[in-house]
C-alpha cells in the first residue's frame, strides 16, 4: 500500500508538525520532529521521561513557543491562530491540579463558561462516570476520579483534538482500565486523540498509531503491529544462567555468538543478568537451544517465551529501556 | 462575560470555603483591635501615680498640696505613706514620682515674703523615675506649674499677657478611633498583599493558570474576576472591623461612607498590583508568602497603622510619607475620626492612585502566567 493510499484510507490529517524544535538554554528538549496526526485516530507518543512528549504536546496545544518550526491544527497555524486553535482542542495538561474546594458540577460549568460553544454538562460528566459526584467536592475524590474529572474538562467545549498527557500516572490498575475504556469510546464518538504514555502496554492497547520518542528525537512511527514487526522478530526467548559467574568471558562471548548462529534468530543480547533472543522461528530456536545447552552442559534457568513488544522495540532502537531503573 | 460571573463566584466560593482563611484574615485584625484597644485605652495615658510626703506641716505647706490637688487629673499622689514606703515604690517602678515638702518650707516662704529679693527662696523636692522621660516631663511640668502659681501669688506679680484657651468642636477621639482605621487598613494591606502572592504563585506552581491558558480565556477578564471577588471580600471585611468597632468599643464614624469605600476599593487595588508583582518574582510558592511578609511587616508598624506616624524617628518621615499604607491609613482615619471630605486628602488619594497605576504596570511586566 502506498502512504497515498494509506492516507486516504485512515483520514486527513488534522494536526501538522515540521520540524519542532525546542531548547532551554543548551538542553535541547525536541530536536526537529514532524509528523502527521489523522483525522479520528488514537495517536501515541511513546517514550521514557525526559523523551520531550510534554514538550512537544504543548508546542501544538500553543502553550509554548517552538523556537523552528510550527504546527497546525484542524488547519490553523498555532503561532499565528491560537485563538482559533484552542477552540478546537480540548487540553488534560500532566499536572493540573483543580480547585479542591469547588463541586464537580462547579468546576465544570466554570471551564464551559470559557466558550462559546459547549456541551451539556450532566451528559459529559455521565460519560466520565461521574454523574453521582455532580455535588461532591473535588478534595473528596479519588486519584481516578479526578483524572477522569480533569477529562471531563478537556472535552467540554466538544473538541476535535483532545491531548491527553500522561492520563494513567499513578492510578491503580482498576482506575487505569477505567479510564481506558473512556478513551476508546472518545475515539468512537469521532475525536482525534493525541495521548503521551511512558506505558508500553497501554500505547500497544489503546493507539491507532505510535510515535516513538527518546531524546527529543522521532525514532520510529507506525502502528504497533507494524512497530513490532518491523522488528523481524515475533517472539522473545528469555533465560539466565546461575553459573555464569563463574565462567571466564570467553566462555560467555561464545555463548552470545552461538546463540546468533541459532535459526531463526535475528538479535541476541546479554542484558543486566538475562539472555534475550528475538526470533521469527521461535520453534525451530528453542529446539536448537535446548540442544546445545545439552551438548556443552549449560544449565539454564527461568526460561520464558512471550512475544515481542514495545519495549522490546524500543530498547532494540535505543538500547535503553523505556522506564528508568 | 459568562467566564466573568464564573470565575468570580468560583473565587468567592473558594474564599468562603476556606474556613481557615477566611478566619484568620478576620480574626487577626480583630484580634489585633480587642488587644490594642484594651491594653491602651486602660493604662490612663498620661496619668501619673506618686507619693506626697509634707515634713513641713504649716499652713504655706498645705496650701501647696491643696494647690497641686488642682492638677488631679494627672497627678494622682498618696498623701497617706511615709517617705521610706514612697521611696520605695519609686524604685519598683509603681510610683513614678515623690514630691517632698522639706521642713523649713514655710518659714523660707514667709521670709521671702517679708524681705523683698534676697531672702533665699523655699524649695521643694521631686523624685522621678528617669527611665520614663515622658511620664516624668508630665510630672515635673504639672509640679512647675503649681510652683510657679505661688512664687506669682506671693510675689503679687500680675501677668501682662495671659492665654485664654478655646477649645473647638472637640470630637474627644479615644485611642480606639485612631486604631480602627488603621487595623482596616492592615486588613486591606496584609489580605491583598499576601492573599494575591500566595494564591497567584500556588496556582501557577499547580498548573492551574497553564489549564486556563490553554482556553480561550483572557487573561484580561481572569484578572478582572480576581480583582472583583477580592474587592467583595476586602469590602465585606472592612465592614465587619468597622460594625465590631462601633458596636463593641463605640469607634467614631464623622465622614462619608461613599469616600470610606472609595478608599478601601483604591487600596484594596493598590496591593492587589503589589501583590501581583510579588508572585511574579517569587519563583515558588513556598517563598511567595515571606517576601510579601517581609514587605508588609515593616510596612505595618511604620505605615500608621498602630502608631502615629508622626511619632515615627524624623529620618524615616521621608520613607514614611512615601509608603501606600501610610497614605491608606491616614485617609481612612481622617475620613472617621474628623469627617475629612476629598478636598482635604486629594494628596493621599492621588499617592495611592499613582502607587496603584505603577504597581499595576510593572505586575503586568513581571506577572508569568508559568
Amino acid at each position: 500500500m502506498t502512504s497515498n493510499a494509506q492516507q486516504q484510507e485512515q483520514g486527513e490529517p488534522i494536526i501538522e508538525v515540521q520540524g519542532l524544535r525546542k531548547r532551554y538554554g543548551s538542553f535541547t528538549a525536541v530536536d526537529g520532529i514532524d509528523f502527521d496526526v489523522r483525522r479520528g485516530e488514537i495517536f501515541g507518543l511513546l517514550g521514557p521521561n525526559g523523551a520531550g512528549k510534554t514538550t512537544t504536546m504543548e508546542m501544538i496545544e500553543g502553550l509554548r513557543l517552538p523556537d523552528e518550526g510550527r504546527a497546525k491544527v484542524a488547519g490553523y497555524d498555532t503561532r499565528t491562530e491560537l485563538n482559533k486553535v484552542k477552540t478546537v482542542i480540548g487540553v488534560q495538561l500532566q499536572s493540573t491540579s483543580l480547585f479542591e474546594l469547588l463541586k464537580v458540577k462547579e468546576i465544570t460549568k466554570m471551564y464551559a463558561s470559557f466558550y462559546e460553544h459547549t456541551v451539556p454538562i450532566g451528559p459529559l460528566l455521565q460519560s466520565v462516570t461521574l454523574e453521582e459526584k455532580l455535588n461532591d467536592r473535588v478534595k473528596n475524590l479519588s486519584g481516578g476520579q479526578k483524572q477522569r474529572l480533569a477529562i471531563a474538562l478537556a472535552l467540554v467545549n466538544d473538541p476535535q483534538v483532545v491531548f491527553l498527557d500522561e492520563p494513567t500516572t499513578g492510578l491503580d490498575p482498576q482506575a487505569r482500565r477505567t479510564l481506558w475504556d473512556i478513551i476508546l469510546q472518545m475515539r468512537d464518538r469521532g475525536k482525534t486523540v493525541v495521548l503521551s504514555t511512558h506505558y508500553m502496554d497501554e500505547a500497544q492497547l489503546l493507539c491507532d498509531r505510535i510515535c516513538l520518542m527518546d531524546r527529543g528525537k522521532v525514532i520510529a512511527l507506525d502502528t504497533p503491529r507494524n512497530l513490532i514487526s518491523n522488528m523481524n522478530s515475533e517472539s522473545a526467548i528469555e533465560f539466565r544462567i546461575s553459573e555464569e559467574l563463574q565462567w571466564p568471558e570467553a566462555r560467555q562471548q561464545g555463548l552470545l555468538q552461538h546463540l546468533h548462529t541459532l535459526s531463526g534468530v535475528r538479535i541476541a543480547e546479554f542484558r543486566k543478568d538475562t539472555y534475550v533472543l528475538y526470533t521469527d522461528d521461535l520453534q525451530q530456536t528453542l529446539t536448537e537451544f535446548i540442544e546445545h545447552c545439552k551438548a556443552e552442559d549449560i544449565e539454564f534457568m527461568d526460561l520464558l517465551t512471550r512475544t515481542a513488544t514495545l519495549e522490546d522495540v524500543f530498547i532494540h532502537m535505543t538500547g535503553r529501556s523505556l522506564r528508568e531503573e | 462575560m459568562r467566564a466573568y460571573g464564573q470565575l468570580t463566584i468560583a473565587q468567592l466560593r473558594l474564599f468562603g470555603r476556606n474556613r481557615q482563611v477566611l478566619f484568620f484574615t478576620l480574626f487577626f485584625p480583630v484580634f489585633f483591635m480587642v488587644m490594642f484597644g484594651y491594653l491602651f485605652s486602660n493604662s490612663g495615658g498620661n496619668t501619673i501615680y506618686g507619693g506626697l510626703i509634707d515634713l513641713d506641716q504649716t499652713t504655706e505647706s498645705r496650701a501647696f498640696i491643696a494647690a497641686l490637688d488642682e492638677q488631679k487629673e494627672i497627678l494622682k499622689l498618696d498623701t497617706s505613706e511615709g517617705q521610706e514606703a514612697a521611696m520605695e515604690k519609686l524604685r519598683q517602678g509603681d510610683n513614678q514620682m515623690v514630691i517632698i515638702i522639706p521642713k523649713g518650707y514655710g518659714e523660707k516662704l514667709q521670709a521671702a515674703t517679708s524681705q523683698t529679693g534676697t531672702a533665699p527662696p523655699g524649695t521643694v523636692d521631686v523624685f522621678y523615675d528617669e527611665t520614663q522621660a515622658q511620664k516624668a516631663g508630665t510630672a515635673l511640668n504639672a509640679v512647675s506649674q503649681v510652683v510657679d502659681g505661688i512664687s506669682k501669688s506671693i510675689a503679687k506679680y500680675s501677668p501682662v499677657v495671659t492665654i485664654t484657651p478655646k477649645g473647638i468642636e472637640s470630637l474627644n477621639l479615644k485611642y480606639i478611633d485612631f486604631l480602627v482605621p488603621g487595623i482596616v487598613a492592615m486588613m486591606i494591606m496584609s489580605n491583598n498583599l499576601n492573599g494575591v502572592a500566595a494564591q497567584i504563585a500556588s496556582w501557577r506552581e499547580r498548573g492551574v493558570l497553564r489549564r486556563m491558558q490553554s482556553t480561550p480565556l483572557k487573561s484580561s477578564t481572569f484578572i478582572a474576576a480576581q480583582i472583583t471577588a477580592r474587592l467583595i471580600l476586602n469590602g465585606a471585611q472592612a465592614l465587619i472591623v468597622l460594625l465590631i468597632g462601633s458596636f463593641v468599643f463605640g469607634t467614631q464614624m464623622n465622614g462619608s461612607w461613599a469616600l470610606l469605600l472609595a478608599f478601601v476599593i483604591v487600596g484594596t487595588l493598590a496591593f492587589m498590583a503589589i501583590g501581583f508583582i510579588i508572585a511574579g518574582l517569587a519563583k515558588t510558592p513556598e517563598s511567595a508568602g515571606p517576601i510579601a511578609g517581609f514587605i508588609s511587616f515593616p510596612l505595618m508598624f511604620l505605615g500608621g497603622v498602630f502608631f502615629p506616624i508622626q511619632s515615627m524617628p524624623s529620618f524615616l518621615q521621608p520613607i514614611i510619607k512615601a509608603l501606600p499604607i501610610a497614605h491608606l491609613s491616614t485617609a481612612l482615619r481622617q475620613i472617621m475620626n474628623v469627617g475629612a471630605g476629598l478636598s482635604q486628602l486629594w494628596s493621599e488619594g492621588l499617592m495611592l492612585c499613582a502607587w496603584m497605576i505603577v504597581a499595576f504596570i510593572v505586575a503586568s511586566f513581571t506577572f508569568k502566567w508559568e
